[in-house]
């Protein structure tokens, strides 16, 4: 990480820098989305469209898996509106570092505040807090330019986004279909989930989701699956009262 | 669903999401989050994992269906395993994929 003379584009630069191995994690998602995307029958322009408008990894997937499965319209956007709300999280942690920036920054890099990015910028916050404010008593000079940090991890990640969404369109037309691509979306949800379930609530919450997609899959347009997940919240929160009471 | 329909869901989902990256920055900036919303934020996605996991690997045709006797069920019980195993996700998902060729070409259909 360049320290030294700190300077926009140097912030920038570095926030590009610590963001790029994380692109090899990033990668493969985006690739599997687009492969995914295709066989589920969305245009390709559509599909790298909504890359740049959604720019959430794995709502895109639950996306194209909820389509290729035949659900309709408000289903998605009710799970999608659900399993995207977990963004007001990194959102709040945010906002003790970047509340006294001007509006137009904040609407900025309220666009890049994925979950790749939030992890590389807030480590630089915590790392510089005790340093720069040292530093800014001494010297009004030296302002505080982190929020070049962070829009440079945002660019970097969102970048490789549209990139590896591209190439995952490209080489999706070519792949033949006996390959079975799209298992690689639900393989993604296990390997997820089973980093999720650390806590009793919120494996209350999976399981009573899992076993709720089964008893209401008969539900029109896939609406079981909100059904679902709703009653998995909700088991997730009497297990959290119940713990409560138990302490 | 049609071309229009689902540019028109893209935008919708992509503005929410972009409210909520908003919301604790700018639109509520001087509050905290409440701790109900907390909670709830951290039990999300779990319970969406789950749900899409189980409706994908057991449901066809809105009816439940336990396909034992093809590879899909078998080789998510292998990325199952090696997701405990290495908390790892890439691993996961080519031990998926692996187990789904492997069990294609000794049992073909």
């Amino acid at each position: 990480m360049a320290h030294g003379g700190i300077t926009a584009r140097g912030e920038f630069l570095a926030g590009c820098r610590d963001e790029a191995p994380l692109l090899l994690g990033v990668a493969p998602f985006g690739m599997i989305y687009g492969i995914a995307a295709l066989a589920a029958g969305v245009p390709a322009w559509l599909a790298q469209l909504a890359s740049a408008i959604v720019f959430a990894g794995a709502v895109q997937l639950v996306i194209v898996q909820m389509l290729a499965a035949g659900a309709g319209f408000i289903p998605i956007a009710l799970t999608s509106g659900l399993l995207n709300l977990r963004h007001v999280l990194y959102s709040a942690s945010m906002a003790e570092y970047v509340r006294h920036l001007p509006r137009r920054w904040r609407l900025l890099l309220a666009y890049v505040l994925t979950d790749e990015a939030y992890a590389v910028a807030v480590l630089r916050y915590q790392q510089r807090h005790a340093a720069a404010a040292d530093h800014a008593e001494h010297t009004n000079a030296t302002a505080d330019l982190r929020h070049w940090y962070f829009l440079g991890a945002g660019f970097t990640l969102w970048a490789g986004w549209q990139l590896s969404t591209a190439a995952g369109l490209l080489f999706g037309t070519t792949i033949p279909p006996e390959w079975e691509l799209d298992f690689a979306v639900p393989l993604t949800f296990i390997a997820l989930l089973t980093l999720l379930l650390r806590e009793r609530a919120g494996q209350a919450a999976a399981l009573v989701a899992g076993l709720g997609a089964l008893a209401f899959a008969a539900l029109p347009y896939k609406l079981g699956l909100v059904a679902a997940i709703v009653l998995g919240l909700a088991a997730g929160a009497w297990t959290v009262r119940r713990l409560e009471q138990a302490r | 669903m049609s071309t229009t329909a689902l540019l028109l869901l893209l935008v919708l989902v992509g503005l929410l999401t972009y409210l909520y990256r908003y919301a604790m920055i700018g639109l509520f900036a001087s509050r905290s989050l409440p701790r109900w919303l907390h909670a709830l934020c951290l039990h999300i996605a779990p319970a969406s994992f789950a749900a899409l996991t189980a409706s994908a690997l057991f449901v066809a045709g809105g009816e439940v269906v336990f396909a034992f006797d093809t590879p899909r069920p078998w080789a998510a019980l292998v990325a199952v395993l090696v997701a405990w195993r290495t908390r790892n996700v890439l691993a996961t998902i080519g031990a998926g994929m692996a187990a789904l060729y492997l069990l294609k070409l000794l049992f073909p259909t």
